[in-house]
């Protein structure tokens, strides 16, 4: 199975420049943090489904529910334990606990699914190229690069190799937590090794290619910052703009609440 | 004129290597030459590659004697990035030298290291890739691709370097025949410009015939060097170099030709034949064909049935359709097929790894559904492709035991078993080695040693030759003979066409899932052009024998049957 | 620290940082499934990498491990977490290297395989505080966002990792060190002398790691249950103390993470690269 969420598809959000998508990412991040009480968070996390939608991304819901399930129930329960609050709804757990717990919850869900939109409409090679155009070095997002390319094969052997020490008869799925543990060295161990085994050839052959042979370099694939981008941003700034104002009046807050 | 490549006393030992790498090599190669270079496992083919862009000294330590020039210039004198810019290399990883996520961002790799344009990349990029004909694939992921796809992209992206002179180590290796044939014909079109310098390093004689010049490398030392066909002529020489003689030429050598008039190809070989007025006898033919016959009477019960098997993956990819195959006990099966034809997928249906989507297979009789990966395991084993994606022990003892201990036998018996394993695979004192630090064909060994270990009765091996040289591949295979002898049922999945001639049963033809040709290699053998269909060809002597009109398997059947004024041969 | 900035300059070290951190996220993500907090921490085998990686290839194996966490993020559950995540990733195979050299003498074998007693409970002690920081980094940080109470997280991923390293990392690095050293792989002997700080005042930065590293989690964990006792408290007695004790864990914490880093600084690690280069004797030189 293709690990990657990316989606080919032609929308205007997959046509932005990967540097908007990396600001408004970010913009989202800091929008789902502006609120603590719930139905404000619903209100950005509504925002944030409607641009997945116009994404077409949202399918990609389908493989993370689970997990934003999980992270959501697991925050509600610990804050409603963790966190104190002024009116009791049962024991020791207080209605703003809940509540704080539902909205973090929701935060939580919300930069995750922001991130998921992010990387469903932006191809590696864009994010890597956009992270070098903000100022990163590229060495180290030619490793980065480099690594999310490689997870998909390295994956692949994984599968391959379990498949190998299963028809020679190893069994993953009995034993107690250290011994399951334990069984994985027949395969993490050829995991690393295939691997590791081909750093010579592979920095042979990007030294072959000239890596490093001038401390800088031109790139092939332009970015290019549009109109549509700068429209967006905004767009999105005037947004986040009039969300503070909204925060700082004094709403979106939670009343009663204390850890 | 300044010579691309002169090499002066080069020697190279690696560091913590008592032996070296190379040792006294003088090489001279002119401007526009096509040299291919030949020679065993270790003979320090690879080594003498990346000697010539300055990997050697500058990436490793080790120690180095001689000089290397590369139009005049000696590599010690600059930078690998500098020398990179001279002298292209594709390595034989081709997965490991593909870094992109694209087609055109990996032909441009080179050229913005370099520093080029961005016009001018898109100029080099348009006409490489249409140079290797991948055009049409710039926005494919290299991923994606079938292995001689991703081997003329690896080419094509140093290609946009524009380097005035080649090297490619080995870039056949993982290919299937038709996936070898398109490099070979980039080769090909590169020869005819004087401006580029070819050096390909190479173990399959079929493949070099079109190179000006030959040099064979042995334990380090140059053994022989010179015009390609004289070489390729010199049948004792390449055996006494581990690296495999044409068939044909070998056939003719054997018959008592001078060297300087043997036939090379099929072709030449079939005109010679005739010219010579030789002819097949058809007793002896019927001979052959009567102990394939007797052979197949002796097999056993039904071991493996397949009925109407079809497999699609998750993702909707339909793998195989309709499959019906029945294997014996006692056979040895080749399952042929281009890379991605499906023949992996099939075999992995025998010891229960794959589930059939639709259809059944049965092991033994029974549903391979109902007994399990784990049960199938001691039934049937498989020995994968890469030894590397099994091996994880300290010491081969550890590996091969890993099997028996696991299904919890006693101490003792995991003993005897390893020990009996050993000697099958024909390492007895190899038992406190550490397998990491075996050869390529030694660890495929430990491999084999280590599916042995269970006692199977069926033994699957997928691609067991690929990466090993022709002594190693030879020994490969006669180990997997005798184990056939000795009852062991034996399936091989493979696009080595000369091992299935000479060491198959039965040959199935995988082609898009389906099998399209199925029965005795000799009958299969003789469908040339459904073979090519299937992106396959039959062995040099295979031809000629065809083109007689009888199909014959080896060099040796041809000599057994051939005669020569009414005399027969031997 | 440098050498975690000049270790850029090696065309290895750059490919060890990708092949480390594309396995380390390539066998993350089948045990996406099992999760102790969902999303936040799950129980992996995986995790005995980072610190194998940091014994075997130094600061690429550091850089590895935070780079393959956050890829490990890109296949689900990337956010504003994934930070910390790299944070705390990175100091899990930073802290093994970093300070293994400080406990064996000069002269004396310090190569990283595993294969003494007193390496085994060195490997065991580093693993443990490697562990400790990580948490102290993620816990600390999704609490001061206020994502996750700090004492539920810390002490699970503390144990996570120790597990996963305890059980796995003696057997891998027995067989795995031979074959690095081999191919020429270690991080000693990719990288000179001279691109590695030499240690200054080392057993203080020994000490000083331990501090912050254990003290970081302990304090935490006192602060965190202190509070969670208020909130069993505050069922009754309502309503109860202060409402900035959010930011309370996030200040307390400050002067143990700027130890962790400090300590950072005064451990070298010259002194392995050293070892490793005498070891090689004179034709080791490039």
């Amino acid at each position: 199975m293709d690990p990657f969420l990316y989606l080919d598809r032609d929308t205007f959000v997959h046509r932005l420049d990967p540097r908007t998508k990396m600001f408004l990412l970010v913009g989202a991040f800091v929008l789902t943090f502006l609120f603590v009480n719930p139905l404000y968070q619903l209100g950005v996390l509504a925002l944030v489904l409607l641009f997945g939608a116009l994404a077409r991304s949202l399918v990609n819901l389908k493989r993370i529910w689970f997990i934003l399930v999980m992270v959501g129930l697991m925050t509600v329960i610990l804050w409603s334990i963790f966190a104190s609050g002024e009116t009791s709804l049962f024991w020791f757990v207080e209605r703003e606990a809940v509540l704080y717990g539902i909205g973090i919850a929701l935060r939580i869900d919300i930069t995750i699914i922001a991130g998921m939109i992010f990387l469903s409409t932006t191809r590696n090679e864009e994010i890597a190229t956009g992270l070098v155009k903000l100022g990163l070095p590229y060495r180290f997002a030619f490793a980065i690069s480099t690594a999310l390319r490689l997870v998909p094969t390295i994956a692949a052997t994984g599968s391959t190799i379990g498949q190998a020490q299963r028809s020679r008869g190893l069994d993953l799925e009995s034993g107690n937590i250290i011994q399951r543990i334990r069984k994985n060295t027949p395969l993490l161990i050829p995991v690393f090794v295939s691997t590791i085994r081909s750093t010579n050839v592979f920095s042979m052959a990007l030294e072959s290619k000239g890596f490093g042979a001038s401390p800088d370099r031109t790139y092939f694939l332009r970015l290019a910052m549009g109109r549509r981008d700068v429209l967006v941003l905004l767009v999105f700034a005037l947004l986040l703009g009039a969300a503070a104002a909204l925060r700082l009046m004094g709403y979106g807050g939670l009343e009663g609440f204390s850890r | 004129m300044e010579n691309a490549v002169s090499i002066e006393g080069l020697s190279y030992r690696y560091r913590g290597q008592e032996r070296p790498a190379l040792d006294g090599v003088d090489l001279e190669v002119a401007e526009g030459e096509f040299v291919v270079v030949m020679g065993p496992s270790g003979a320090g083919k690879s080594t003498l590659c990346v000697s010539l862009n300055g990997l050697i000294p500058h990436f490793f330590r080790g120690r180095m004697e001689g000089e290397v020039r590369i139009r005049g210039r000696s590599t010690r004198e600059g930078k690998v990035g500098e020398f990179a810019r001279e002298v292209g290399l594709v390595f034989q990883d081709f997965e490991a030298q593909l870094f992109s996520t694209n087609v055109a961002l990996e032909v441009a790799f080179g050229p913005e290291n370099f520093r080029v344009e961005r016009e001018e990349m898109a100029r080099r990029v348009e006409s490489v890739l249409g140079r290797v004909r991948l055009e049409g694939f710039e926005g494919r992921q290299p991923a994606t691709l079938s292995g001689g796809q991703k081997q003329r992209l690896a080419i094509a992206s140093v290609l946009a370097i524009e380097p005035r002179i080649l090297c490619l180590d080995e870039p056949t290796t993982d290919l299937d025949p038709i996936g070898k044939l398109g490099v070979f014909e980039i080769a090909e079109e590169l020869k005819d410009r004087d401006d580029v310098t070819l050096i390909v390093v190479e173990h399959e004689t079929e493949e070099t015939l079109d190179a000006d010049r030959i040099v064979v490398l042995r334990d380090g030392k140059i053994a022989a060097d010179g015009p390609a066909r004289e070489i390729l002529r010199d049948v004792k020489l390449l055996e006494g170099s581990r690296v495999q003689p044409l068939q044909v030429a070998r056939f003719f050598h054997e018959m008592g030709f001078w060297q300087a008039q043997l036939p090379l190809t099929p072709a030449e070989g079939t005109k010679e034949f005739r010219r010579r007025d030789w002819r097949v006898n058809p007793e002896r033919h019927r001979e052959l064909v009567a102990e394939d016959a007797k052979r197949g009477e002796a097999y056993g019960e039904p071991l493996i049935e397949v009925e109407r098997l079809a497999h699609r993956y998750p993702n909707g990819v339909v793998a195989l359709e309709d499959v019906d195959l029945v294997v014996r006990q006692g056979e040895f099966l080749a399952v042929l097929g281009q890379n991605g034809s499906g023949k992996t997928t099939l075999v992995k249906h025998f010891n229960g790894l794959l589930e059939p989507t639709e259809g059944s297979v049965r092991v033994g009789g029974e549903e391979t559904t109902a007994q399990g990966v784990r049960r199938l395991g001691q039934r049937v084993g498989y020995v994968f492709q890469n030894p590397d994606h099994q091996i994880f022990s300290d010491t081969v003892s550890e590996e091969v035991g890993f099997g028996p201990k696991i299904r919890g036998m006693e101490e003792g018996e995991v003993e005897e078993r390893v020990f009996e394993a050993l000697a099958a695979v024909g390492l007895e004192g190899y038992e406190g080695e550490d397998p990491f630090g075996l050869t390529k064909g030694e660890r495929q060994r430990v491999a084999v040693a280590s599916v042995l270990a269970v006692r199977p009765e069926v033994l699957i091996l997928d691609e067991p030759t690929t990466g090993l040289d022709y002594a190693e591949q030879r020994s490969m295979m006669d180990l997997v003979k005798r184990l056939n002898d000795a009852g062991s049922t034996i399936i091989v999945v493979t696009h080595t066409m000369w091992v299935v001639a000479e060491y198959a049963h039965r040959a199935a033809v995988v082609r898009d899932g389906r099998v399209v040709l199925s029965g005795p290699v000799r009958e299969i053998f003789t469908e040339e052009n459904q073979l090519r269909d299937a992106s396959l060809r039959p062995p040099h002597i295979v031809s000629l024998g065809n083109s007689l009109g009888f199909p014959v398997l080896s060099v040796e059947e041809m000599l057994r049957v051939t005669e020569v004024d009414g005399r027969e041969m031997e | 620290m440098k050498e975690i900035f000049t270790m850029w300059r090696h065309t290895q070290m750059v490919v060890l940082v990708a092949l480390s951190a594309a396995i380390y996220a390539a066998v993350l993500i089948p045990f996406k499934g099992f999760t102790i907090i969902p999303g936040f921490t799950e129980v992996r085998p995986a995790n005995v990498f980072p610190f194998v990686f940091g014994l075997l290839f130094g600061p690429a194996g550091a850089w590895g491990a935070a780079v393959g966490n956050l890829i490990g993020d890109f296949f689900g559950t990337l956010g504003i977490g994934s930070i910390a995540g790299f944070v705390g990733n990175f100091f899990l195979g930073f802290i093994p290297y970093k300070m293994w050299g400080a406990f064996f003498r000069r002269g004396e074998n310090m190569e990283t395989n595993v294969n003494s007693g007193k390496k085994i409970a060195v490997y065991v002690a580093l693993v443990i505080l490697a562990s400790a920081v990580c948490a102290v980094w993620i816990a600390w940080f999704n609490d001061l966002i206020g994502f996750v109470p700090f004492a539920a997280l810390a002490s699970i991923i503390t144990v996570n990792n120790a597990i996963a390293g305890l059980v796995l990392g003696p057997i891998f690095l027995l067989v795995l060190y031979p074959r690095v050293k081999r191919w020429g792989l270690l991080w000693t002997e990719i990288m000179p002398p001279d691109e590695v700080p030499a240690s200054r005042l080392q057993f203080l930065g020994n000490l000083l790691m331990w501090v912050g590293g254990i003290g970081a989690l302990v304090v935490g964990l006192i602060l965190g249950l202190g509070l969670y006792d208020q909130g069993i408290a505050a069922a009754g007695f309502a309503p109860s103390a202060g409402g900035a004790s959010g930011a309370v864990i996030g200040l307390a914490l400050l002067p143990f993470l700027a130890l962790i880093i400090f300590a950072s600084f005064l451990l070298g690690g010259r002194e392995q690269v050293e070892a490793a280069e005498e070891e090689a004797g004179p034709s080791g030189a490039r």
